[in-house]
């Protein structure tokens, strides 16, 4: 690349594309080690655009900001953790819960993002970081040799030229696509997440989750999107409560049931009805999801330009474990760390920063979506959807139905006799459970 | 849910319009599309089908998200875009 | 601001306000749509005479960011006059007014969004003893004055002719902001703001404003035999409209009228 040319024209040494998590991120790590850094965000704030499943797991923070739990601006500390299993009128829990993740260093919290996303970008600022908000970015600069040099927005006047771009613009990643680094985008790829957020006194969710102060709950749900393959959450958050779905968008569109009508659904079922009676909508939210992990993701270097976060479909979909924040802020240090070295380095070209895919590959980033490669695709699969929950739960119901005079059938009769039921081929099961154990093992 | 509900939750939401459209839905291209999947994932609800057999998109209480041109499977049925800085979806607890 | 370009000062007077539904949330805060217009035509009318905008607030240190979006879309010096929120408006207009006293031309929003009454502008134009078109729909620019249209009771319109010095307040459908450069923003981000004290000691607008509705006044029970008579003597209804008089007085005098009417009727 031509480092002369650009070196006379750069308007700073880092733009970070995205006031998310990733972009945040990033944001702090490069101006923390003196570059120059403008962080664009199309929102009138960071997170104002920004919505999720409603639990972060920020470990990944005590790197960054040490005792980052005495000030993040977190709803409730997640101390109980269920997954709940649904068919229409039917329902089995795990349920788990631990003192703890209740006290420091703490595990999992839900909170908002407009609040979280604002709070961790204003870190960004303070370590140095220009914070630009109401600015999208409208596209790529790339000198002759097609190397990225900057980004264009929709501002009058607004080219801005970098040496490098760190592009954290999310799920849609305009800037991933113009770059060339997807080589496809498949509709069957991404999940539709859909919430409402439900006003209820606090003394009132402590009572129904069984939590107290700032202890909460985090509800998984498989089994309650209808036709659709998906699944459900429900969480506590100070003064409301979250209830939602996410829908696997190919499914949805060949279906009868709109979006909220399946929250709709789900917030009448007789589990879920008795917690969020009377709740009112505060808030009704929408968002794309990258939920197939390694299969979709994409090269994520090129010359003079890094890509994390949702942008780089980080977001770990594997149904017992839901995760996205802590990965996009983990994938937007490591950017942020590769990018000062390449700068401090003056080779920004891909060889330069190839200091992030390291970063990527040493840690949980790459190597929890390696090992769990195959369970997005095993956990949106028509049995686990469709017919595995009517299975177990048919099983769990004649394990504690009372059926005297008649003795108590054996499981394993039960097992084969309810497998037959629900039209299950036995070594479709085998298949599954090695998948499974595969991934979860 | 019945859709006088739907557009009061719909209300919830805070939406920054600007005068113009960030996406556009070609109407020509719709009115040859038989299965119409925006129709129904759009978790706005805002692709409503015309009786003129088209398609109008209303684009004030879009929530950016991306579904509809991922679904769509008509080539240049929609033109997708970020809404202008600082406009659009202003999420507040979610 | 020195009085040999007196004629050329313009000053565009901004309120960093709250959105209704989160009263204290700065992340939602900013400028009321009618003070985007009034910045936007305080930059078209500078340009349109060779002048330059300076942008002035009343508010806390957090203000500044309206300040910053004004320096940002082009205006050429930032005040804020240092306070914390809900000060009363005649006091904000005597600030202002003591910070822009050599103005010739003060544009303002006409209502801010956080329930404001409009006030401001009129007590302004009082202090700087300058002209005022208050509640203006549209303007044309002449060269050194202003056609204003204002909107008045019955759906009519007022059409005035501006001179300097005065001040003017527009509705937010006037004009639409326009949209600062990314250059321009980046310096904005740093530019420096004026911080001033107040001139005076600033009184908030609890101690000063009350509700406006007349005074519990003891009433004979209505007569009548019907229940309809007695609504109808109680509220006036069907007879011919509320009894009336026209003077015809000096303006001084009409105002001192008035306002003893209003005390009358209890609403003073």
């Amino acid at each position: 690349m031509n480092e002369n040319v650009n070196e006379n024209v750069n308007d700073c040494d880092v733009i970070v594309v995205g006031g998310g998590p990733a972009g945040s991120c990033a944001a702090i790590v490069a101006a923390r080690a003196g570059l120059s850094v403008v962080l664009l965000e199309r929102g009138p704030f960071p997170g104002s655009k920004n919505m999720y499943g409603g639990v972060v797991y920020p470990r990944i923070l005590d790197e960054l900001i040490p005792n980052w739990w005495e000030e993040a601006p977190i709803q409730r500390w997640v101390t109980r953790r269920s997954t709940m299993l649904l068919t229409d009128t039917q329902a089995l829990t795990v349920d788990f819960r631990t003192e703890a993740w209740g006290k420091a260093p703490y595990n999992g919290a839900t909170a908002y993002r407009p609040d979280f996303d604002h709070w961790l970008a204003s870190h960004a600022e303070a370590a140095g970081a220009q914070l630009l908000t109401s600015t999208t970015v409208t596209g790529l600069l790339r000198d002759d040799k097609g190397v990225v040099v900057g980004v264009t927005t929709d501002r009058p006047d607004g080219d801005l030229r970098a040496r490098v771009v760190i592009a954290c613009d999310g799920v849609n990643s305009f800037l991933a696509k113009q770059a060339g680094l997807y080589t496809h985008t498949d509709v069957k790829h991404f999940t539709l997440g859909v919430k409402e957020t439900l006003a209820l006194p606090k003394e009132v969710i402590d009572e129904r989750f069984g939590v107290r102060g700032r202890e909460g709950v985090d509800i998984e749900i498989i089994g309650c999107t209808g036709g659709v393959n998906g699944g459900g959450f429900v969480y506590t958050n100070l003064d409301t409560v979250a209830v939602g779905v996410v829908l696997k968008i190919a499914k949805l569109a060949g279906q009868a049931l709109r979006p909220e009508q399946i929250i709709a659904t789900l917030k009448a079922h007789p589990a879920i009805a008795p917690l969020i009676e009377g709740g009112e909508v505060k808030e009704y939210s929408a968002h794309v999801i990258p939920e197939a992990g390694l299969a979709m993701m994409p090269k994520m270097i090129s010359d003079g330009m890094l890509v994390a976060g949702d942008a780089a479909a980080l977001c770990l979909a594997a149904g017992i474990w839901l995760e996205g924040v802590n990965f996009a802020m983990a994938s937007g240090m490591y950017a942020g760390e590769a990018a000062v070295e390449a700068v401090r380095a003056g080779d920004v070209s891909a060889q330069g920063l190839r200091g992030y895919q390291r970063r990527l590959s040493d840690t949980f980033v790459l190597q929890d979506h390696r090992k769990l490669r195959r369970a997005p695709e095993l956990v949106l699969s028509d049995r686990v959807q469709h017919l595995y929950p009517q299975m177990v739960a048919n099983v769990v119901e004649r394990m504690f139905r009372i059926d005297n005079p008649q003795p108590k059938p054996g499981l394993r009769r039960i097992l084969k006799q309810e497998r037959k039921r629900a039209g299950i081929r036995r070594r479709d099961l085998i298949r599954d459970g090695l998948t499974g154990f595969r991934s979860y093992g | 849910m019945t859709l006088g509900n739907f557009l009061e939750t719909m209300e919830t939401a805070e939406f920054r319009v600007h005068p113009e459209a960030h996406i556009v839905v070609d109407g020509a291209i719709c009115a040859d599309c038989t299965t119409r999947e925006c129709v129904v994932a759009c978790p706005a609800n805002l692709f409503v089908p015309t009786s003129a057999g088209g398609i109008v998109f209303n684009y004030e209480q879009c929530f950016e998200c991306g579904t509809c041109y991922l679904v769509c499977t008509q080539a240049g049925a929609i033109t997708w875009n970020y809404p202008a800085g600082g406009h659009g979806v202003v999420f507040h607890r979610t | 601001m020195s009085s040999a370009n007196r004629t050329t000062e313009v000053v565009v007077c901004l309120k960093w306000v709250f959105q209704a539904d989160e009263p204290s949330d700065a992340r939602f805060a900013g400028m009321s749509p009618a003070d985007h217009a009034a910045l936007e035509l305080a930059l078209q009318w500078a340009t349109h005479i060779g002048g330059q905008v300076t942008a002035i607030t009343v508010g806390p240190a957090q203000a500044d960011a309206v300040l910053r979006e004004a320096l940002a879309c082009g205006a050429t010096r930032a005040v804020r006059i240092d306070t914390a929120n809900g000060v009363s408006s005649a006091d904000v207009a005597s600030a202002i007014a003591s910070v822009a006293r050599h103005a010739a031309w003060v544009w303002c929003g006409d209502y801010s969004i956080d329930n404001g009454s409009g006030s401001v502008p009129g007590y302004l134009a009082a202090a700087l003893q300058a002209s005022q078109a208050l509640g203006v729909l549209g303007v044309t620019f002449e060269s050194g004055s202003i056609v204003a249209t204002r909107r008045v009771d019955g759906g009519r319109r007022e059409v005035l002719d501006v001179q300097a010095p005065a001040v003017i307040s527009v509705e937010g459908a006037t004009a639409r902001l326009r949209r600062a450069s990314l250059t321009a923003m980046r310096a904005a981000a740093s530019a420096p703001i004026e911080v001033v004290a107040p001139s005076i000691v600033m009184r908030t607008s609890e101690h000063i404003a009350h509700t406006y509705r007349p005074r519990a006044r003891a009433l004979a029970s209505p007569t009548g035999a019907e229940a309809l008579d007695r609504v109808r003597s109680l509220t006036a209804a069907g007879t011919s409209s509320a009894a009336h008089e026209v003077e015809t007085l000096e303006p001084a005098d009409a105002a001192a009228r008035i306002v003893q009417t209003l005390r009358e009727w209890g609403y003073l």
